[in-house]
């Protein structure tokens, strides 16, 4: 049993060619970069790794698991955690998968998905944004929105964590806690909270707290306590440690309800599965439209969920293309971005094994990016895996270029993006010139852009 | 001044005849409201003579038996088919310059109504852009909340217009319009907004057609909206500002309107103004009652029992109700701004407090002074701050077909909060008037009654509201310690 202490680790696989990538073993390490700190710091979680790991994985090809019965996404993914949080993460696997085949529970949750979030969202034939892309003969690929803007608080979070609240109380907790960067997935989280009238703990760090007051109100409004952190450098990071903490001490009357597919397994799992209703609709919907498949999904990627929420549906269909959009900030040479798949190098961060944005004493580096939603220095595990596999591209768009298309869109169709989504936008600029004509695109409008405007005004007029 | 005869300085329409009028000793029967613009020679609100009989002599104020209201809706229709009036109210107390104008909106709204083509691209914008359906929504919690200790009580739906696009019902008849527009081979569009909601409405609409667009707003309501001033400026709107509120920048976009006829379109917000702009409106709205009634018989193979909707000008009320106004066993309440107490001479309680008048080219109560002048309104809803109401609302309530009832500033800010907390929707300050009616409401129903109200916006863009209001009330009180 191989233990490591004062995660995030750098752990440096070599991987000649993919074939390594279904390797047996989860981890092939050919150094560990000294100094690993042998006293963790208290925002650390522990990683561990089992004996079981490796039974498990017999001779099981592991592109056709997402995740394996470990959770892992080839060497991707896992259970990193203190070991009190193993039963809980058991229970809760355990709880999702039996729920997933509970006809009631689906029932209740399409209710609910239908008239509180205000599912279907449309499919939405973006007819000037795609005549702004057209070439001068005319030709030009065909642009859709997938209008996650449009659900009740203006995003995707919605979908996930009101699943996520009605597992809660099935599993007969009372109390949820969350952690949350600029506000959205803590307001997600209190809103569920106050529908389903759960105590709720929301952790923020201080700092975040200060530039986004207006959130704080509105979650306190919803009946949530704010808690700030201070510990670290008082952003999301930070609270999500806390939040874990939180967890740990408090795990048989609470649920912590992660805002994306990070974290130890089975939460990319389960809140890949919340969003994937986001992908069957879309199947639906283009079928319905122009009686065929989109040919390029188009998300942005912070943590990855509304990536994964559009993706997994159409992974198996191999004609259909997958496109990440990270945030490069200022500049993938800047030092300031938040590109972890262009960037990072793969550690584990919060529970997971992923690529992560780690500096050579395998301490986190502070991200950057205009966007508080793509601000984060992880990614999925399953993003790791599928860049790994070449089954999904990733690329990255600056501050500028994501400013440009939050503009773009609010004038050419009156639909103001958030700016987590704008990166997505903007890669349009890159990718349309190469696509033939008639190529149907869909974008993942994954937010609404009203708390973006104040930010976008300010750095437009500088 | 009895016997002074009264004439109409603007023909109103030819087929109607204003002979002469009486100005009663008593100016509840007919008010009038005088504003005279003369800076372009225009008068844009005019005093006018008119036929107005009693309404007691028309026996319409205590009608006897039900189906009498039924007859009276008949004939309602009728006279807005023949000259663009709700019974006595509406009309079109416009300038000369503009009766072309508007006769030629008539034929054209007559004619997409009937146009399948238009309609087909109406309802694929109004689905997949708009985001319609919105859902009919259990409130389960505050239902919860307002049963008895026996377990007793009315089941409420909220309407979700707040899930629209925009946030607020306001789109539904923005886009249709712009459509309209668009069609009608206009390339600009201009129109008035208080809350700020029918402007970001419009500016996404016009961006999405590609038409330019001017909104005119009052200074006053761009301090206290200013995060819906940046949504329009960024979807490419120019916001002009007018000193004072709604009612000053109605009138100044539709002076702007006056002066280029030709190439711009006004796009009246709610169901105030000069015959066809009520109607339009309403029936642009009219698809949230609709969609209700196929709603509820999916949900409990019936009708709502209550309908509840907060009144400003009264587009989304009428939205709502007008599908129902022949189904007599439908309640319709309305419920309008008392502001700081109906009897505090600030508030926006039009049909509780108003009097008959023209305003805005049509005729309907209105809150005037003893000289005919506007009173400015006050609520803590913007939206809801009209002096005005629709003319159709009026003759709603004048034949006892709606009731309306007015919640003031405090008890919307609580209905604000108690929303929040219960089912974790913010709603509009607007629409949160109708929310704390149900305060009053609930206990006086029984065990069972389906009770639908229109939430017909979002909240976030009054958090700010709330959080300045909130923290003065605890400044206060530690004061007061």
């Amino acid at each position: 049993m191989a233990f490591f202490a004062a995660a995030p680790c750098r752990a440096r696989t070599h991987l000649a060619s993919s074939a390594d990538c279904y390797s047996l073993l989860p981890l092939k390490f050919d150094r560990i970069t000294p100094p690993c700190h042998l006293n963790p710091k208290p925002h650390s979680v522990f990683c561990t790794l089992s004996k079981q790991t490796m039974a498990e994985h017999h001779l099981e090809p592991v592109v056709l698991q997402r995740p394996d019965s470990f959770g892992r996404f080839g060497k991707f993914g896992g259970k990193y955690v203190p070991e009190t949080l193993m039963y809980a993460l058991t229970e809760l696997e355990t709880a999702f998968n039996s729920l997933a085949s509970d006809q009631k529970f689906q029932n209740e949750l399409d209710g609910i998905l239908r008239d509180y979030v205000g599912r279907e969202s449309p499919l939405y034939f973006a007819e000037r944004l795609t005549e702004h892309y057209k070439r001068p003969d005319g030709r030009g690929p065909q642009i859709y929105l997938k209008r996650e803007d449009l659900n009740h608080t203006g995003a995707h979070k919605i979908n996930n964590a009101v699943a996520q609240a009605l597992l809660a109380k099935r599993l007969g907790k009372k109390r949820i806690i969350a952690e949350t960067g600029a506000g959205q997935h803590g307001v997600a989280t209190a809103t569920v909270c106050a529908r389903f009238g759960l105590e709720c703990i929301i952790y923020m760090g201080a700092q975040d707290m200060e530039r986004q007051a207006l959130n704080v109100f509105r979650m306190r409004l919803l009946g949530a306590e704010v808690r700030p952190v201070h510990s670290g450098t008082a952003t999301l990071k930070d609270a999500t440690s806390e939040a874990i903490r939180d967890w740990v001490t408090n795990v048989e009357s609470t649920h912590y309800i992660l805002g994306s597919v990070a974290g130890p397994h089975p939460y990319p799992m389960m809140v890949r599965e919340f969003h994937a209703v986001i992908g069957k609709e879309t199947r639906k919907q283009a079928l319905e439209k122009w009686g065929g498949k989109p040919n390029v999904l188009v998300a942005c990627v912070g943590g990855g969920s509304n990536a994964m929420g559009i993706f997994h549906e159409f992974v198996d269909d191999k004609d259909v293309r997958l496109i990440g959009v990270e945030a490069a900030g200022f500049g993938l040479d800047s030092g300031k971005h938040a590109a972890t798949l262009t960037k990072g190098e793969v550690g584990v961060l919060h529970g997971a094994m992923s690529y992560l944005l780690q500096d050579d004493d395998g301490q986190i580096i502070e991200p950057h990016s205009i966007s508080a939603g793509l601000d984060y220095p992880g990614v999925g595990p399953e993003h790791s895996f599928l860049k790994d596999i070449g089954r999904a591209e990733y690329y990255s768009i600056t501050d500028e270029e994501a400013i440009e298309a939050f503009k773009r869109l609010s004038r050419l169709e009156g639909i103001i993006p958030a700016l987590e989504t704008s990166h997505a936008l903007a890669y349009l600029e890159k990718l349309c010139p190469t696509l033939p004509d008639g190529t149907k695109v869909v974008l993942n409008c994954s937010g609404r852009g009203d708390k973006d405007v104040q930010t976008a005004i300010k750095l437009l007029k500088l | 001044m009895a016997g002074n005869n009264l004439q109409s300085t603007i023909s109103v329409h030819g087929r109607t005849l204003y002979p002469t009028c009486k100005l009663l000793n008593s100016s509840k029967m007919l008010g009038f409201s005088l504003q005279s613009r003369t800076d372009r020679g225009l008068i844009v609100c005019s005093a006018v003579g008119h036929n107005t009989l009693n309404s007691d002599e028309l026996g319409l104020r205590n009608p006897t038996r039900t189906s009498e209201i039924l007859e009276l809706i008949d004939q309602g229709e009728k006279t807005l088919a023949n000259s663009g009036k709700f019974g006595r109210f509406g009309g079109i107390f416009v300038p000369e310059t503009l009766i072309t104008c508007l006769k030629k909106l008539e034929v054209e709204f007559n004619w997409v109504l009937h146009d399948p083509q238009f309609q087909e691209e109406l309802s694929i914008a109004l689905k997949d852009y708009v985001g319609r359906e919105t859902p009919l929504y259990f409130a389960e919690r505050l239902t919860n909340y307002y049963r008895n200790k026996n377990g007793e009580g009315p089941e409420i739906y909220l309407k979700r217009e707040d899930l629209t696009h925009g946030g607020a019902h306001k789109i539904n008849n923005a886009i249709a319009q712009a459509m309209l527009a668009k069609r009608m081979g206009r390339k600009s569009i201009v129109a008035a907004t208080g809350a700020g909601q029918h402007g970001v409405a419009t500016a996404a609409a016009c961006a999405k057609l590609g038409l330019d667009c001017t909104i005119f707003m009052g200074s006053i309501d761009m301090q206290r909206q200013s995060s819906n001033v940046l949504l329009m400026e960024h979807t490419g709107a120019q916001v002009k500002s007018v000193a004072g509120t709604f009612k000053d920048a109605t009138s100044e976009a539709i002076r702007s309107w006056v002066g280029n006829l030709q190439g711009s379109y006004y796009l009246a917000g709610t169901a105030v103004g000069p015959h066809p702009c009520p109607s339009m409106v309403r029936e642009f709205q009219t698809v949230i009652g609709k969609e209700t009634r196929k709603q509820a018989m999916e949900k409990w193979i019936g009708k709502p029992d209550v309908l509840v909707a907060c009144v400003g000008s009264g587009s989304n009320a009428l939205g709502l109700f007008h599908e129902f106004i022949r189904d007599e066993d439908v309640r319709l309440i309305g419920v309008e701004a008392a502001g700081y107490g109906i009897d505090s001479g600030k508030h926006s309680a039009t049909l509780a407090k108003g009097e008959v008048g023209v305003y805005h080219g049509a005729m309907s109560y209105l809150l005037q002074d003893d000289e005919g002048q506007i009173i400015g309104p006050h609520s803590i809803g913007v939206g809801l701050e009209y002096p005005g109401v629709s003319p159709e609302l009026s003759f709603l309530k004048d034949i006892g077909r709606a009731e309306f009832y007015a919640i003031t500033d405090e008890e919307a800010l609580e209905a604000y909060t108690r929303l929040c907390q219960l089912e974790g929707i913010f709603p509009a300050l607007e629409a949160a008037h109708a929310l704390a009616y149900l305060e009053k409401l609930c206990p006086t129903l029984a065990s069972g009654t389906k009770v639908v109200v229109n939430c017909s916006g979002r909240g976030d863009k009054d958090a700010g509201t709330v959080f300045k209001y909130q923290h003065k009330m605890e400044g206060e009180q530690a004061q007061s310690e």
